[in-house]
């Protein structure tokens, strides 16, 4: 999964040629053999390498306190998001919708790779949505319709059905 | 082709001016202050109303998508024309268009489509220009993320600071005493 991820990020960035990963232990962990160094380790490290590759500094954040939001999400992607089990995914969601109630992208107002990595995380858990879920966690609904409509970010996911008008207005969050 | 905008620099048509600063890059469009509002097309036509003028503005540079992509999303984008006209202009409804607004809101980025449009600049300059948000007694949290949110984008803090800093009443400065 993290490696499709990462070439899905790689064609979002441009990158013409793509790179070969192997993976590390039980957890398939993404290696990326670099050709001038040791090799990365790790999904955040690997993305955060390609972005600067691609010289898209800007997707990292802005100012000190946008770099170190984009890299709290880009935790909390694989150390929340991709482990979670069934009784976690209410929480997650619960909590995303409140933390993107007043924010179009995760960083605020700037599109990061921290919503295209979080927008591959999280994909699985919204497909399985129902309609009134969608509805019930409205703040993520948007986010997620937002991000995959953004230019070049889908790639290897289907797209996800989100009325853009509510139905079940009569239930308060 | 060059066209001249001519505005009312007491009332400035704010979406008119966000639309210009849109499209500048695909048509060029001069900028002067004057009396009336008015966009200069040629010697015999011209455009008086502000929503004219965007549309005008909108359809010569259509690679920006101002209008829409789709007939459904151009009829949206007329819908929210007339509703900034409308309905955000009339003081005693004004509330009840934002709350309208908020829950138009709620699962979309922009009004219509998955970019921007006319219906973002000219609601945007609506509320702007009648100084109806942000209003710290109303809570609608929809509409202060998508108002802040295009309010920080470049064309918006150009304009908004630009052209609503010189309506501002001119205040007295210390020197003065």
């Amino acid at each position: 999964m993290a490696l499709r991820e990462l070439a899905s990020l790689e064609k979002y960035l441009g990158l013409k040629k793509p790179n070969k990963y192997s993976t590390q232990g039980d957890k398939k962990v993404p290696v990326l053999q670099n050709n001038n160094g040791p090799p990365l380790v790790g999904q955040v490290t690997i993305a955060c390498h390609l972005v600067k590759e691609a010289k898209r500094a800007e997707l990292l954040g802005d100012g000190a306190e946008g770099r170190a939001v984009v890299q709290q999400w880009l935790e909390y992607k694989v150390t929340k998001l991709d482990c979670c089990c069934k009784e976690d995914i209410k929480t997650i969601l619960k909590d995303l919708n409140l933390y993107l109630q007043d924010k179009v992208y995760l960083a605020g107002n700037q599109f990061t790779v921290a919503d295209t990595l979080m927008y591959y995380g999280i994909h699985p858990l919204i497909v399985d949505l129902a309609i009134q879920e969608k509805e019930q966690y409205v703040n993520v609904t948007r986010w997620f319709d937002h991000i995959q409509h953004y230019p070049g970010v889908r790639h290897h996911l289907p797209p996800v059905v989100v009325l853009r008008n509510r139905i079940y207005t009569g239930r308060l969050h | 082709m060059s066209l001249n905008l001519t505005i009312n620099s007491s009332s400035p048509p704010l979406g008119a001016l966000l639309t210009a600063e849109h499209v500048k890059s695909s048509v060029p469009v001069s900028v002067e202050e004057g009396k009336d509002t008015r966009l200069l097309v040629s010697d015999s036509i011209q455009f008086n109303d502000s929503n004219s003028i965007c549309r005008y503005l909108a359809r010569v540079a259509p690679a920006l998508g101002l209008y829409g992509a789709s007939v459904m999303e151009q009829t949206e984008v007329d819908h929210w024309l007339e509703f900034s006209a409308r309905r955000l202009s009339e003081r005693p409804g004004a509330m009840a268009a934002l709350a309208a607004l908020d829950k138009a809101l709620s699962l979309r980025t922009f009004l219509v489509g998955h970019g921007l449009t006319l219906a973002d600049l000219t609601v945007w300059a609506a509320l702007k220009g009648h100084g109806l948000w942000p209003d710290p007694d109303r809570s609608l949290p929809h509409l202060d993320r998508w108002f802040s949110f295009l309010s920080s984008q470049v064309p918006f803090t150009a304009v908004g600071s630009k052209y609503l800093s010189k309506r501002a009443p001119p205040s007295r400065s210390s020197m003065d005493e």
